[in-house]
């Protein structure tokens, strides 16, 4: 590696960017000008936004009781606590006389008819709309038949507390039909809220407050009832019925914005107005305001400006650097790679005297810098730009939401983890451009690029999602995570720096191997001079079918795990629902069958499928064919050795994991209790997985990986591919180790069955361990290898090392067997 | 005298570096095999042979599509062989790529330059990664753009250069590190006659000056006026080769392009043949089976 050349092509690269005017645009302009823009359009929006007014119509307004609720065509100030303003947004229509209503117009008018010069605007308006009030005055009241009508109907429907009652199905579809016409016309209507006050209300209000009011100046008097006859000769019965009086109805359109905001609104209104009647009530009969209210709390914020600023700026800063760290490096990723393509001069720069690494590298530390360029530019732009708008809504407010910047040592961290994520995003952007044929392909790339990273940003985002282990080994999520907790400041010091670690060496592992990817890529000649080719579907069809090979492609390959993820998971529903209608005692029994039809359905069908359709040679692609006895034997030891080892792992790291899904315990108690018959036990947990399984990914998917003649990057793959679908992180780890041993025997004995072999030992252990666990307690000779110890398997020093050497021995083996020449050498098709 | 690989190549190779040259230029069954997308494997190259020496211009001589460029992206080190070997003063193209690319200016088509770098920025960058030291660089610049007549293009961008100055200053690239092998891919296509024509003389001049020099062209006028000797190309093969006097005594055919329609006729009359006799034998994988000759006046 010469690292003058990278030094060279890195200067040259990082020029001919900033000759280019877009990618100054985008990386230093846009920043810079788009954030302080967002704010000023956003201060515009609240100076030029005005609402328009809701419609409330009160029908029976003649009956509200004092304290006064209207002020002419607008509820009265003093309802509106929090608010003020929300009092112009909403227009009062009442059934009352006009001059009632109309005080402050008429008034105004007869001011007008003296004052000529203002006239002109007032009159002119008043008659459209008195005539516009009384239309909507006129369709309330045809609302409010209809209410009666549904009343009749169906009292639960209007009031609450009502018993239900059942409703013939010729009722019923009149109802349906009722609500149907009133909800057309309240639409038509332009109401968003029509209360309807009950006849005589502030007489029932003002009885109570009579009651209460008679009851406190005769207190030794048992018979409320004398007092009360007098003044309300309708209800002269028992005090409760006073309380038993109709209430007013509020009927609105819960599926229409405007209707919910014009409700809510309304609802503080009416809410403040309530409690100024029972404020009244209380006094009338001589009780302490705060009686309804006997435990409202005091609240004692703690937190400082700061904190509430870290808050922010710890959701905002994690998902804002890696968005822009991935936009940051996309663009110019694609002008350096998949634009020289499209401007002829790769060639050019493929003969000169640089290797393709010291190319690549060159070219990835300017896309880095670029990507880091722009998520910094970005990063102080929006923090200085809401600070200064935050300040600015403070002043207006008079709220304390000043946005303090955060504390130094935080804002090193952001600098320090920026790095890995540009990184990352760096050597991924720059593989996928060199893959892109054009500048136009490579931008379609930035989707599915782009959704996956908000997917990561946006788990990272979620309050309830902390640090733990196994997200700090995450790429992108590890060090969001850490910026999140650095930034917000509230997590155990020490703990952070101890999550630093594995942080930071896992993000540097994904950036390398991302830019191993990048480098290969840009080595291969199939990459850098694909040709474009025209893509017809029929064709292609056509052609998959006509010209097949004796085993699988890679995309092939790739298909078909798609394929089984995408049914697992449109399975997944398919299976809860028989569980959730299972009776607790056949719960068990109707899982294991489950599990067996998902193995048969979901992963071997598919594969065998493709095999069949997609290849000439169904033999080949899935290895059958018998293996030599020594690798039976191979596995047979292996699976034996390496399966103590390997619950011992899982057990080791536990911890590390994020605790298992309750479905996933489950299954446990199903191996551990001896209710279901072994049979049935070994067939869903070892059988089926290792012929179903085995078909899939020893066999489809790991024939169509080795395609391009790279065997060990092609176990590792399938190992991944295998540990995925295992959806749980837990086991994702665990079967991707043993993917990866199956995967070597499958390839080194040239068969599937040893594959097979191994598996249904190891699943089938597991399935026996469970059943004799409670006979490992009774002591014995086996306890120098084994014992139980708080119902969990403890295997002892002796045996695990035993194993381990014995494992060790046979994958050494199994390694330096000469890996057999390509077989019937796969000649062309054609 | 036509040239055919034989095992002699190979006792020469040994000492074959820097000094001892006779041939600058060998390639031994040289095969490349492309797996494509429609039509599966194909041979782009099959067993091709030939050798070039210092001072001479080597003409390959082909229709479009033919394995011209193919062949000389391998002796560039862009692509790598399947099987056969290249070696380029002294050096494997396979094995020692730095070291080919080191020796070797090479000027096609597909090799553009920069929109957004001056002419002299551009130069200048590939003198700096040929590893030339900056006096002796600018010093070498300074020839190269007075000898090609650039002086008045030194500061105007890629992007604003006519087809003519970037041919120019292709050609200021590919010789800013003096090398001994110059590899030309149909340097003339899509320019009109009088920069065709600055190019053939600069690739006189070249030769003049003792480079080793191949030029590919399907174009007859540029074969007779340049080449020392030349080889026929089609389908990936070699059809003939040796000067254009040898071929013409050999074929018995005076008229170069007479020869070349012949030779590619009875190469196509075999293939048609071959497939008869096989059905499902292997598609030649050509554009077409057109011979697209472009003939200028």
């Amino acid at each position: 590696m010469n690292w003058r050349n990278v030094w060279l092509i890195f200067r040259r690269e990082v020029l001919d960017q900033l000759r280019d005017r877009r990618t100054l645009f985008m990386v230093a302009v846009l920043p810079l000008l788009l954030y302080p823009a967002l704010g000023i359009g956003m201060m515009q929006l609240t100076v030029l936004f005005s609402e328009q007014p809701r419609t409330v119509v009160i029908l029976g307004a003649a009956d509200l009781p004092p304290p006064q609720l209207l002020d002419g065509h607008r509820f009265a100030q003093a309802w509106f606590e929090t608010n003020t303003e929300s009092q112009n947004k909403l227009e009062v229509i009442t059934d009352l006389p006009p001059e009632n209503a109309d005080t402050e117009n008429s008034k105004a008018l007869s001011a007008d008819a003296e004052q000529p010069t203002n006239t002109t605007k007032k009159s002119a308006a008043s008659p459209a709309d008195l005539a516009r009030r009384q239309r909507i005055l006129n369709q309330a009241k045809e609302l409010q038949v209809l209410i009666e009508q549904l009343k009749l109907l169906n009292p639960a429907a209007v009031e609450r507390g009502r018993p239900a009652t059942l409703l013939s199905p010729e009722l019923e579809a009149t109802q349906v039909q009722l609500r149907k016409t009133m909800s057309e016309l309240f639409k038509q209507s332009g109401i968003q809220v029509l209360i309807i006050i009950p006849p005589d209300f502030d007489q029932s209000i003002e009885a109570v407050k009579q009651q209460l009011a008679s009851q406190r100046s005769q207190p030794g008097e048992d018979s409320a009832k004398d007092a009360i006859t007098p003044l309300d000769p309708t209800t002269p019965l028992a005090p409760a019925n006073n309380f038993d009086y109709p209430r007013p109805l509020i009927i609105r359109n819960r599926a229409d914005d405007k209707s919910v905001i014009a409700y809510t609104r309304v609802v503080e209104v009416m809410e403040s107005w309530e409690r100024q009647i029972l404020r009244d009530q209380l006094k009338a009969g001589g009780l302490p305001e705060q009686l309804p209210t006997p435990i409202r709390a005091h609240v004692v914020e703690l937190a400082d400006s700061q904190q509430v600023a870290n808050n922010v700026w710890s959701k905002l800063f994690p998902a804002m650097l890696i968005i822009m760290a991935v936009t940051g490096a996309f663009y110019p990723a694609i002008d350096l790679a998949a634009g020289e393509k499209e401007r002829g001069t790769m060639e050019t720069l493929l003969i000169c005297p640089a290797s393709r690494t010291e190319i690549v590298i060159g070219k990835f530390f300017t896309v880095m810098g670029f990507s880091m360029a722009t998520a910094v530019l970005n990063l102080l732009s929006l923090s200085f730009t809401g600070k200064y708008v935050s300040s600015l809504a403070a002043s207006n407010l008079s709220r304390n939401v000043d946005l303090t910047l955060p504390a130094f040592s935080s804002l090193v961290w952001v600098a320090v983890l920026l790095i890995p994520i540009a990184a990352l995003f760096s050597a991924l952007c720059l593989a996928l451009a060199t893959f892109a044929r054009s500048s136009k392909e490579g931008q379609y790339y930035l989707t599915p690029l782009l959704m996956v990273t908000l997917g990561l940003t946006v788990f990272c985002l979620s309050p309830a999602v902390e640090m733990q282990p196994f997200y700090s080994i995450l790429p992108v999520v590890g060090p969001a995570l850490l910026l999140k907790e650095r930034l917000l400041g509230t997590a155990d010091s020490y703990l952070l720096w101890l999550y630093s670690i594995p942080v930071l060496i896992t993000s540097a592992g994904y950036s390398l191997l991302a830019l191993w990817w990048a480098i290969d890529q840009f080595s291969r000649e199939e990459v850098l001079f694909r040709e474009s080719e025209r893509f017809e579907l029929k064709l292609w069809l056509k052609q998959l079918l006509r010209d097949k090979t004796p085993t699988p492609s890679f995309a092939e390959a790739g298909v078909c795990f798609v394929v089984i993820m995408l049914l697992q998971f449109a399975a997944l529903k398919m299976f809860q629902q028989p569980l959730s209608q299972a009776k607790p005692n056949e719960l068990g029994g109707i899982m294991l069958k489950l599990m067996i039809v998902q193995q048969v359905a979901i992963i071997a069908t598919p594969a065998l499928r493709m095999g069949i359709i997609l290849t000439t040679s169904v033999r080949q692609t899935f290895q059958f064919r018998l293996p030599k006895l020594r690798y039976l034997a191979a596995s047979i030891i292996l699976a034996l050795s390496v399966f103590p080892l390997s619950l011992e792992l899982s057990h080791r790291l536990a911890w590390f994991f994020p605790p298992l899904p309750e479905s996933m315990k489950q299954v446990g108690e199903l191996l551990s209790k001896n209710e279901q018959p072994l049979w049935l036990l070994l067939v869903a947990f070892a059988i089926a997985p290792a012929i179903c399984e085995e078909l899939a990914f020893r066999g489809f998917i790991l024939s169509g990986l080795r395609q391009g003649g790279r065997h060990g990057l092609a176990i590792v793959i399938s190992a991944i591919s295998f540990g995925i679908i295992h959806m749980v992180s837990q086991q994702v780890f665990n079967a991707a180790l043993l993917g990866l041993i199956i995967g070597l025997l499958a390839v080194q004995s040239r068969s599937i069955y040893p594959g097979m072999l191994y598996h249904f030992l190891h699943n089938g252990m597991q399935v026996g361990l469970s059943q004799v666990q409670t006979q490992l307690t009774k002591p014995g000779f086996h306890q120098v290898f084994i014992t139980v110890s708080e119902g969990e398997l403890v295997f002892r020093p002796l045996l695990l090392l035993l194993c381990a050497l014995i494992a060790m021995a046979a994958l050494t083996w199994l390694v330096s067997q000469p890996y057999p020449p390509r077989e019937e050498s796969p000649a062309p098709a054609n | 005298m036509i040239i055919r690989a034989g095992p002699g190549f190979s006792l020469e190779r040994s000492f074959c570096r820097e000094d001892h040259w006779q041939l600058m230029i060998q390639l031994d069954r040289l095969t490349k095999k492309f797996s494509d997308f429609k039509t599966g494997e194909r041979l782009a190259l099959d067993h091709v042979s030939f050798d070039v020496k210092p001072g001479e211009i080597f003409g390959l001589l082909g229709p479009n599509g033919a394995g011209k460029t193919t062949c000389l992206r391998i002796l560039s080190t862009v692509l790598k062989p399947t099987s056969g070997s290249a070696i380029i003063a002294g050096y494997d193209v396979a094995t020692h790529p730095a070291q080919v690319r080191a020796r070797i200016g090479f000027m096609s088509n597909n090799t553009g330059i920069y929109d957004r770098m001056t002419a002299w920025e551009l130069v200048e960058y590939y003198g700096r990664l040929y590893g030339i030291p900056q006096a002796q660089l600018t010093q070498r610049l300074e020839t190269i753009f007075s000898t090609l007549q650039m002086n008045e293009i030194r500061e105007v961008l890629g992007s604003k250069m006519s087809t003519g100055m970037k041919q120019k200053v292709s050609i200021a690239r590919a010789i800013v590190h003096d090398p001994p092998v110059m590899i030309f891919d149909e340097p003339t296509s899509g320019l009109d006659v009088l920069v065709a024509r600055r190019v053939i003389h600069a690739v006189e001049s070249l030769r003049d000056q003792g480079k080793c020099i191949i030029f590919s062209t399907h174009i007859m006028r540029e074969v007779e006026k340049l080449c020392d000797r030349i080889a026929i190309i089609y389908r990936g093969r070699i059809l003939a080769q040796g000067s254009i006097e040898e071929l013409r005594d050999t074929h018995h055919q005076r008229d170069i392009e007479e020869l070349f329609f012949e030779l590619i006729s009875a190469c196509d009359a075999e293939e048609a043949e071959h497939l008869r006799a096989n059905e499902d034998s292997i598609n030649p994988g050509l554009d077409d089976t057109s011979t697209n000759v472009e003939v200028r006046p």
